[in-house]
């Protein structure tokens, strides 16, 4: 018994140990409660205080390069200007001379001048004349740093993709805000230091390495490319009046995007005079009803999933078909012909009955897989889904509409995207506008960016065959053809929806062009799309000459063989060795040209 | 020795582990968002360093765990004579660092012998209470010869000189004996003797600390005395403990500390950039976390199969607590800047291993009651 109560003894111990822990806790808390909660202000009021001897001197940015090596944001050194109020001795004079200089106004400087603090900003990155006239007078209490302005030596070139960065160094759109964080690298301090007289001076040769520079970016882009595309897209919006417009160049194979051109224009380095919404890179910020270039999506479905042959007779009923209670009117009237004219001659009634077919569920599963309605990606801020409704939102005249591109909004990068599917035998890429480092080689690398297999490369190459006739001498499309190169694509306008009329707009509309080249051996596919031009809309006559021209100019810049001009073993330019790979592992499929088995497509229903 | 059955392990030893997790990790982040990633070439960042520090600590935890305790305590004396031996070493042969001969190297690896002094006391101390204790308490013979084997081994600690360490090991045997107890009328006479005593016992430790140390008494008790010299520490402390406010400032955005003006960031003020950082919220998830820990060391101290294992409990928490607390304490300027760290959370490799050693213990006293 006494055992037991010795044990009782020894835990009343325990619990005294336990309680004197318990006022430790709440000692502390209470201390706690003291400074971070009725002390904070106080406190933060010192950290400022002794941080305003801090001056954060920003790193310099990171260079961006193209794919080649040219520059297209880099950094100059300017003078910024600071003075040390407590070593002005009168302000209001000081500031007074000052202001005409910097060109500010008297009243904010004085203030600065008044400013309790030991260092402040007067004007930073001004131009060298200013920071001399300045320096000649040598004003007591005003200082110079150097520091890095970030300049665009191709203007507006680029504008759109690369963005801007701001006076403090901080990146505000497009590349430079979405890369902000490596661009920028790490900013250095230095600490003011106090003289004899108890004045903030800056130590005598402080360092800047304390700040870690940032990285340089090499971006996809090709600076040539970039310039055909925005040249030639400045003249058809210019020649037809038109609001804006945007040009897209990919390599379908490792999905790159070569150039991106977006007007109306924008110069980062005249942002102050430019508005908010021209910064926006709307190639893949803004989405359009693609028109008929989304038969393209239709067309490829339905011949993958083993519905419709090229060579299959449609009644296209010369024109005028009524489905569900509407009237839909093909522009170019066209009786019984087979299934390759229905997208060349981009007869709506034709495409509507091939998607009767294929049923609602499987244009929605393959809209999809091309990429439609979801973000693919891209390694860029702000880019969009597009819109696609979910199928159980699909009324009785979705089909109909989303066969021929309507009632669906996509990006100008998903369209390119979705048709280099068509170009490389049927992969989805995730687009890439930044090189990574390391994986400059290309075949390898860029394995890891397939999203996924949409069409078998069967069926591609079918497509492109029908591709090719809508640039024929008899296709819609034919001003888009480039003397020497087949051209495979599609033309698509599309009225634009009057949300104010509640329904689609005659006088505007959104003309594009869409295709790869050379058709048999891709190189690259471009997308043409220009907004609201005046007049005449039709995509075969506004953007197809445009697509023409930057794919001719491009495939020579990329030393690209003329066909007919090619030797035994073509000799392929550096940014088709891939393609001369995927090639060469193609599997020859049966050929497909018996004309003579075209079978009539019945008006609604399936017959397989 | 017995196997440690994982039948044993409870709950609460799943929710202890899972503290000890969140702790180890708040202290590696916050060394890395003090110090940053990037190491200079040829050198690790600390914060994968003390990840290093984890590892081999845990090794520590499990060998500490896996040995029973009485078997370990079976070498008390040769373990607490090794570590009074390494002492001695220190002070003949140990490396310089910051103004202290703490270190030992062997080979490229640097350790300090005071550490494991802790664990060598620890043992000693418990074993030699638990035998043949007297059940009225302990009587002057038994707690002379106890102050002694406390006393050996801190004047070469002290001599190093590292008071916060000397300090902190007094904390095992004050903590020991109050759970012995004391034999009531000696309790009286001790009360009288160290009273009379303390003022010349007082004279004569102040006149053998450094000037630093004394400067830091000093400041302590008023700390605006000399805001740039010694204060500097506690005033930058609280300022950005202060500013911290009641959410925080965020990892990157803790500008007092990451402005440098916080000295020893990761190390013994870590608790004040992380304040800064997380604010009064995270202090409050840290305290529960911490509270958790020595809960449960008291709770395997309480319900101990023999005093041996009560008394290496009561150790442990003791030396834990002291370490929390006069840590927090100084951040906080309520106790002088003794230089002790947070336990594991500051940086610092030897401590780390220490500490996981002795939770080891604990949970091997934890788990050997079971076993019958």
């Amino acid at each position: 018994m006494p055992k037991k109560s010795d044990d009782q003894l020894k835990r009343s111990r325990f619990y005294t140990i336990f309680t004197l822990m318990m006022i430790g806790f709440a000692l502390v808390l209470t201390r706690l409660v003291f400074i971070q909660g009725l002390e904070h202000d106080l406190w933060v009021a010192r950290a400022e205080q002794s941080q305003e001897k801090h001056v954060k001197l920003e790193a310099e940015r990171g260079t961006i390069y193209d794919r080649n090596g040219k520059i297209l944001a880099m950094n100059i050194e300017r003078p910024s200007i600071y003075a040390i109020p407590s070593k002005i001795k009168n302000p209001r004079k000081l500031a007074g001379q000052l202001a005409p200089i910097l060109k500010v106004q008297k009243k904010q400087l004085h203030e600065k001048l008044l400013k309790k603090k030991d260092f402040v900003w007067l004007k930073r990155k001004v131009s060298l004349e200013m920071s001399e006239r300045i320096e000649k007078k040598q004003f007591e209490g005003i200082g110079f740093i150097r520091e890095s302005k970030r300049v665009y030596p191709r203007n507006s070139r680029f504008g759109h993709l690369i963005g801007f960065a701001g006076l403090d160094n901080k990146g505000l759109e497009g590349i430079e805000l979405r890369h902000d964080k490596s661009l920028r690298g790490k900013a250095g301090f230095v600490v003011m230091e106090r003289d004899a007289l108890g004045q903030s001076v800056f130590p005598k040769d402080f360092d800047y390495a304390r700040s870690t520079p940032g990285r340089a970016l090499t971006l996809t882009v090709d600076e040539v490319i970039q310039h055909i595309s925005e040249r030639e897209l400045d003249r058809i919006v210019k020649e037809s009046d038109a609001l804006g417009g945007t040009v897209i160049v990919m390599d379908p194979w490792s999905g790159e995007i070569l150039s991106m051109a977006v007007r109306p224009e924008f110069d980062p380095n005249k942002v102050s005079s430019s508005r908010p919404d021209q910064w926006r890179n709307r190639a893949i910020t803004d989405f359009y009803e693609p028109g008929s270039t989304f038969k393209i999506i239709t067309a490829a479905a339905a011949i993958e999933e083993n519905l419709v042959d090229p060579d299959d007779l449609i009644d296209c009923e010369n024109g005028t078909y009524r489905v569900k209670g509407t009237t839909i009117h093909d522009h170019d009237a066209v009786g019984i012909v087979p299934f390759r004219q229905v997208i060349a001659k981009s007869s709506n009634i034709g495409t509507i009955k091939v998607a009767e077919i294929l049923g609602p569920d499987r244009l929605s599963r393959y809209a999809e897989s091309f990429g439609f309605g979801k973000r693919l990606g891209i390694d860029l801020g702000g880019e969009l889904g597009g819109l696609l409704q979910d199928r159980k939102q699909w009324s009785g005249r979705s089909l109909a509409s989303i066969a021929i591109g309507q009632e669906i909004g996509v990006t100008p990068l998903q369209m390119v995207t979705a048709v280099s599917v068509i170009a490389n035998g049927g992969w989805l890429m995730t687009p890439q506008i930044v090189k990574e480092p390391g994986k400059s080689v290309k075949g390898e690398g860029s394995r890891s960016k397939i999203k996924r297999r949409v069409l078998s490369e069967a069926t591609t190459e079918t497509m492109a065959e029908i591709l090719k006739e809508v640039v024929a001498e008899k296709g819609t499309g034919r001003r888009a053809a480039v003397a020497g190169y087949a051209v495979a694509g599609k033309t698509g306008t599309a009225q634009k929806f009057d949300r104010a009329l509640g329904r689609y707009s005659k006088e505007r509309s959104v003309s594009s062009f869409v295709g790869f080249v050379p058709a048999e051996d891709p190189v690259v596919t471009i997308l043409v799309v220009v907004d609201e031009p005046q007049g005449i809309a039709w995509g075969g006559q506004i953007a197809a000459p445009v697509f023409s021209k930057i794919a001719e100019e491009v495939l020579h810049y990329l030393k690209v063989v003329p066909q007919g001009n090619r030797p035994q073993e073509p000799t392929h330019p550096q940014e088709s060795i891939q393609t001369a790979k995927r090639r060469s592992t193609l599997v020859q499929i049966a050929d497909r040209s018996g004309g003579t088995s075209g079978r009539i497509v019945p008006l609604i229903g399936p017959r397989w | 020795m017995t196997m440690v059955d994982h039948r044993m392990i409870s709950g609460f030893d799943r929710v202890l582990f899972v503290v000890l997790f969140f702790i180890l990790g708040i202290g590696v982040l916050s060394i890395y968002s003090m110090t940053g990633g990037v190491s200079s070439p040829g050198r690790t960042a600390l914060y994968l360093k003390q990840i290093y520090w984890i590892i081999l600590g845990f090794a520590a935890f499990l060998i500490m765990a896996w040995i029973d305790y009485r078997e370990i305590a079976r070498f008390a004396y040769p373990i607490y004579l090794l570590t009074l031996l390494f002492l001695v070493l220190v002070s003949l042969i140990g490396r310089t660092g910051m103004g202290a001969k703490r270190w030992l190297m062997i080979g490229s690896f640097s350790f300090q012998p005071s550490e494991l002094a802790k664990i060598g006391i620890l043992l000693a101390l418990a074993k030699f209470f638990s035998e043949d204790s007297p059940k009225t308490g302990l009587g002057l013979k038994r707690l002379l010869f106890s102050g002694a084997i406390l006393l050996l081994p801190s004047l070469f600690i002290l001599k190093q000189p590292d008071l916060g360490t000397a300090l902190s090991i007094s904390t095992i045997l004050l903590s020991m004996v109050f759970v012995m107890g004391l034999r009531s009328r000696f309790l009286i006479y001790f009360v009288l003797i160290s009273g009379m005593i303390s003022p010349f016992a007082g004279q004569f430790f102040w006149n053998n600390l450094k000037d630093y140390q004394k400067k830091r008494i000093v400041t302590f008790m008023n700390p605006m005395e000399d805001p740039t010299g010694t204060g500097y520490q506690v005033i930058q402390s609280k300022i950005a403990i202060g500013s911290g406010g009641f959410f925080g400032k965020g990892l990157f955005g803790a500008t007092q500390s990451q402005l440098k003006f916080l000295p020893e960031r990761h190390t013994d003020f870590i608790f004040s950039a992380f304040a800064e950082q997380w604010g009064f919220i995270g202090v409050s998830v840290l305290f529960i976390l911490f509270f958790i820990v020595i809960f449960w060391g008291i709770e395997v101290a309480t319900h101990s199969k023999d005093l041996l294992g009560s008394l290496i409990a009561v150790g442990i928490i003791g030396l834990i607590s002291f370490y929390f607390f006069v840590n927090v304490g100084m951040t906080l300027g309520v106790m002088p800047v003794v230089g002790v760290p947070l336990p594991l959370v500051s940086y610092g490799g030897s401590a780390m291993v220490t500490t996981l050693a002795m939770l080891g213990l604990l949970f091997n006293i934890k788990v050997r009651r079971m076993i019958h």
